[in-house]
């Protein structure tokens, strides 16, 4: 897969000390293990990689780098512990590529400098892969991340 | 009174109720369960000032209630709303009453034909209206006065709030019955206005809480499935949009009122990692925490309550006593705990009710688990 790295999405790497290289190793693990979400029109996929302190997406067309994000927050899994039905609409504008299910708009338990508390998450309800959504990422969780920073220090 | 007149705040006592404040939120050690009385009005009646004074002077108000922090040793945050926030932006009537909060005795909304021709106001419209005019102004009088009390709240209320500070209740419930989507559409109207309303406060100050919930919904006037409808479902819509915006991070899930039918349906509602939940009755009774708990104490931070009926007209040692059970049954919540009064701290309340209040927690809420 050969993307095109705009200087917009250069920047966006840069803010949020990515490397190409990395960026472009979490998109070719996402192509070819199918674990990535895909938008229900099918033109935008999402691909994350996780290690121990940072989660990184890159939100991506069949060209082009489209968005870069990270949080510190450690996803751990579906608060209160599993995927149970819901009372209101949760399906969420995504669909996991792997299992060809709409993802479901949950709470995810995330932890964080020893804090553990929920957030808003995508998830499959078949593979329980679970994701955060641009805009959480980019708002909620960062002004959490700099809370608890402040408050645990 | 100006702000000269007041006694500036005690930084020791400020300092360690910053430090019980905080626990609850990121499980930083400290002594004891803090309490929150939600301190309104109340705070008026120390300054032998009456609601209609507080509600008419929102820099006022605000002092008066963080001198009542002080002198309660509780929350130390400088909280000014009332429940009927948002009518007047869109061309309800208000009145201003001596002993309650600012009613509305007019609203907009009269007929199903001006609910499809009724228009959301914009983020920048609502910011020039009268709610948020009157809200900032106390919110920037703790801001400039109060620092280090100044965390700054969306007063949203609910779908179902918002539409009966928009349409008549009695046309709302009517309607539920007769033209259930016309109702489906005012809450969905409801829920965008919560979302614009919600990215003011964030736009002027940055992080905030949102108050939202479900307190006409609530069990003495709707079942569970017209709490869902129009409720539970366009209420989660909404906090999921605001948080999405950017306009959040804190999420004070307050359900006023019975929720014994419908309590369960919020464990799963949009939640942050500043989330916290309210419930007010189980039925007639108060919500017991020890149920509270052991249905959202692996979720976010639960707020304890005491019966505010006990508060305003029970004698001191009735308040202890109910204080004392739920802070015994909710200190040691996983996810933190807060012990509060069921909805506002009654404008009379007798000033001793709300000392056993505090009492019970500094008697019963010792933290042993740090």
């Amino acid at each position: 897969m050969d993307l095109k790295i705009t200087e917009q999405a250069d920047n966006l790497l840069k803010d949020n000390g990515v490397r190409t290289e990395e960026i472009l190793d979490i998109i070719k693990n996402a192509e070819s293990g199918g674990s990535k979400l895909v938008s229900k029109d099918g033109n935008t996929c999402i691909a994350k990689g996780a290690s121990e302190n940072l989660t990184i997406y890159a939100v991506y067309s069949a060209t082009e780098l489209l968005d870069v994000y990270t949080h510190k927050m450690n996803i751990l899994g579906i608060t209160g512990g599993e995927i149970k039905p819901v009372e209101y609409d949760d399906e969420s504008d995504w669909v996991c590529a792997k299992c060809n299910e709409p993802a479901l708009e949950r709470n995810v338990d995330m932890a964080y400098l020893g804090v553990t508390r929920p957030g808003p998450g995508i998830v499959c309800p078949k593979c329980g892969e679970m994701y955060v959504s641009a805009g959480m990422a980019k708002s909620t969780l960062k002004t959490a991340e700099a809370i608890l920073e402040e408050k645990r220090a | 009174m100006p702000a000269q007149d007041y006694v500036p705040i005690d930084q020791n006592w400020l300092e360690n109720a910053g430090k019980l404040w905080t626990t609850p939120w990121v499980d930083k050690p400290s002594d004891r369960v803090i309490v929150d009385p939600i301190i309104l009005s109340h705070a008026a009646t120390l300054f032998k000032k009456n609601a209609g004074y507080f509600y008419s002077n929102p820099d006022e108000a605000v002092r008066m209630v963080c001198a009542a922090c002080e002198l309660y040793d509780v929350t130390p945050v400088g909280h000014y709303l009332f429940a009927d926030y948002w009518g007047a932006d869109y061309g309800a009537e208000m009145k201003i009453q001596a002993n309650a909060p600012p009613g509305i005795t007019k609203r907009p909304i009269k007929t199903p034909e001006d609910v499809d021709s009724f228009e959301v106001l914009s983020t920048e419209e609502l910011v020039k209206g009268p709610t948020l005019t009157t809200h900032y102004k106390a919110l920037d009088t703790v801001k400039n006065e109060y620092p280090q009390m100044f965390a700054p709240i969306t007063q949203l209320g609910g779908t179902m709030e918002v539409a009966t500070n928009w349409a008549a209740i009695e046309d709302v419930f009517m309607w539920m019955i007769t033209e259930p989507e016309l109702v489906d559409k005012l809450c969905i109207k409801a829920g965008d206005h919560m979302v614009n309303a919600c990215k003011a406060t964030a736009d002027r100050y940055g992080a905030n809480v949102m108050i939202t919930g479900s307190v006409i919904a609530s069990g003495d006037l709707m079942d569970r499935e017209q709490i869902k409808r129009f409720s539970y479902n366009p209420v989660s819509r909404a906090v999921r949009k605001v948080l999405t915006a950017g306009a959040g991070p804190g999420v004070y899930y307050h359900l006023c009122g019975n929720h014994t039918d419908d309590f369960d349906m919020w464990r799963d509602a949009p939640m942050s990692p500043f989330t916290i939940v309210q419930i007010g009755y189980d039925g007639q009774d108060i919500f017991p925490t020890s149920k509270l708990v052991e249905n959202f104490g692996d979720r976010c931070t639960c707020f304890g309550t005491v019966d505010t009926k006990l508060v305003d007209r029970g004698t001191p040692a009735q308040v202890y006593a109910q204080a004392k059970e739920q802070v015994l049954a909710g200190k040691d919540s996983p996810r933190g705990f807060i012990l509060g009064t069921a909805c506002e701290c009654p404008t009379n309340a007798p000033p001793v009710n709300v000392h056993a209040l505090v009492r019970a927690a500094k008697d019963f809420g010792k933290y042993e688990k740090f």
